[in-house]
């Protein structure tokens, strides 16, 4: 079962994602693609840490490469957050050739080895600003990161104030 | 409690006065907090939070209490968070306490309608 939860910033995706996982055996496994740099970066990790505590996951922080990471048999992940994975893949000093096609790659390989796989995304196109080349390349790199975990997702969901709006398939 | 929401120019504010033409709205851009606070709707509410903001008011706590004192009050709040992290540090703050907000009001409200190319979508409770 994979599914996606997309939606803009502070309206509920994390807790929603972690209580898809809330039935689920362990290993439970968050996968923080978040780096630590500056006090807002670490003032958000203390936030998502405090709201995971309890809950029976098991932190693993990779920031690039996920295709290269092995988790334990039969686990139940949570990967947060496409932004930040598809910034440090972009932005690294040897970034792939084509970074949607190695975000993909490293998706897929987690999607494999685990029993359940929600995935947390965000929306970053909507605000109508042109930017700088840069920015805009990686708005198109993440809107088609987007779509192709929307494809091979089972279910996704947009966050909207606090309110999961189901977009494809249904989660009973 | 009433939320209605989506995008900029969507139409939140003709769906509204095409199920209640009588209400009285108050523009968040520009009336007095007090005014607010009372407010049958209160439209424009990403430019209120904009000026407690400014105005040194804490606006979770404020609509917190909203959402105690004005029970009744329609909410037109625009989502503004789908975009860019922004670079200045008083916008990413502005953004994230926007997004607090409207959790704290669509927590409250009986009916969240969201707008989109002027089609309303209950996505908590009914439309009106």
């Amino acid at each position: 079962m994979t599914i996606l939860v997309t939606g803009g910033s502070k309206c509920g995706k994390s807790g929603f994602a972690e209580s898809l996982l809330d039935n689920c055996t362990e290993p439970k496994i968050y996968l923080a693609t978040m780096q630590p740099y500056g006090d807002e970066a670490h003032a958000a990790i203390a936030r998502h840490r405090e709201m995971r505590k309890q809950k029976g996951f098991q932190t693993v922080e990779q920031y690039t490469d996920l295709h290269q990471l092995q988790l334990p048999q039969h686990s139940h992940v949570l990967l947060e957050c496409i932004g930040n994975l598809t910034a440090n893949e972009m932005f690294r000093q040897d970034p792939a050739p084509d970074c949607a096609d190695h975000i993909l790659r490293g998706i897929l390989h987690i999607r494999q080895q685990s029993e359940s796989l929600v995935i947390v995304t965000n929306q970053v196109g909507s605000d109508g600003i042109r930017y700088d080349t840069e920015t805009q390349r990686y708005i198109t790199v993440i809107g088609n990161v987007n779509q192709r975990i929307a494809e091979i997702a089972d279910a996704v969901y947009e966050c909207v104030w606090d309110i999961p709006v189901p977009l494809k398939g249904v989660i009973s | 409690m009433i939320l209605i929401t989506g995008g900029a120019f969507q139409g939140k504010t003709a769906y509204l006065h095409s199920i209640r033409p009588e209400i009285k709205i108050t523009d968040g851009a520009d009336c007095s907090f007090n005014e607010a606070a009372s407010a049958a709707c209160i439209t424009h509410y990403h430019t209120l939070i904009e000026r407690l903001i400014s105005g040194g008011i804490d606006p979770v706590a404020w609509t917190s209490d909203l959402c105690k004192r004005n029970r009744g009050c329609v909410v037109i709040l625009n989502e503004i968070g789908s975009g860019i992290i922004p670079i200045e540090k008083n916008e990413r703050i502005r953004r994230e306490l926007t997004g607090i907000c409207g959790c704290i009001i669509a927590s409250h409200a009986d009916s969240v309608i969201r707008l989109t190319c002027g089609i309303p979508a209950a996505i908590k409770g009914d439309l009106l």
